[in-house]
């Protein structure tokens, strides 16, 4: 069981969130060529290691929150904290 | 539209034990509205309950702070158009009557929290979630969200759900509540 903190509703077991993904800086939507929207969209780093995240607390707050997660060791940090 | 007549998606009645200590009874005919406000709106400050906590109004309405800039307000059945009215529109705020689309069940008694402990992957220790706290996660595996509405200095939950998971959901918490010593109709079996 992974405990992701979320910072409305405190620890929540992994299956009441929902892992919405890396954060990936969205490309200017004026100026952004094909592949650059491709690479927002579909290409991910997936690193063994830390990565931010965005999660989803689908069974609580229902908002999106940001986090740093080890996928390696499934730790947790806050991303103003690392 | 207000006339609409309620239509529960529980077929049961009441159910309880025969001392009475724990019972189980569908309460999805009771008004409940849901507001979306900005804090900073006049029916974020008129709501006056933060996130995750509960209180009730002189009128009877029970006013939840059910998410972050999210209320919603349970009240007796047939009250949807004068609370819908009775909130302040000014500003970016959604006032909807959600009744006839949630189903709604309350489970009292000293063994609610043995029954909720099995179905539920919330810690209902006093110091968690006591009285007037207002909470949602898993129920048998449905989302809901659920407020602890003391009655009579007894344990008491509202636990509410999408309407079309509300004849499921009945029935998993009274197969739940089985073992407490609540007698389950044939009819509502979920084996």
């Amino acid at each position: 069981m992974i405990v992701v903190p979320c910072p409305n509703c405190g620890p929540r077991n992994s299956s009441d969130l929902r892992n919405a993904g890396e954060v990936v800086p969205r490309p200017d939507p004026q100026t952004a060529s094909l592949h650059e929207w491709r690479s927002y969209l579909y290409l991910r780093e997936n690193p063994a290691g830390w990565v931010t995240e965005t999660w989803y607390c689908r069974s609580g707050c229902r908002r999106y929150f940001t986090i740093e997660r080890n996928t390696a060791t499934n730790e947790i940090r806050d991303p103003g904290n690392s | 539209m207000y006339d609409l007549e309620f239509l529960s998606p529980v077929s049961s009645g009441p159910l309880s034990t025969p001392d009475g200590g724990l019972s189980l009874e569908d309460a999805s005919a009771s008004t409940k509205v849901l507001v979306r406000a900005a804090r900073n709106t006049a029916a974020g400050a008129h709501l006056k309950v933060t996130y995750g906590r509960s209180r009730h109004r002189r009128d009877g309405t029970l006013i939840c702070g059910s998410r972050p800039g999210e209320w919603t307000l349970l009240a007796d059945p047939g009250r949807g158009a004068e609370l819908v009215a009775s909130l302040p529109d000014e500003g970016f705020v959604s006032v909807v009557d959600i009744t006839h689309g949630r189903a709604m069940f309350r489970l009292s008694g000293a063994d609610s929290i043995g029954v909720l402990a099995k179905v539920c992957n919330i810690d209902l220790a006093d110091d968690m979630t006591p009285d007037g706290a207002v909470f949602s996660g898993s129920v048998a595996k449905v989302t809901c969200d659920l407020v602890r509405d003391d009655r009579d200095a007894g344990r008491s939950y509202l636990i509410s759900c999408e309407r079309s998971f509300g004849g499921y959901l009945f029935a998993a918490m009274a197969d739940a509540c089985a073992e407490f010593g609540i007698n389950v109709p044939a009819g509502l079996s979920v084996h």
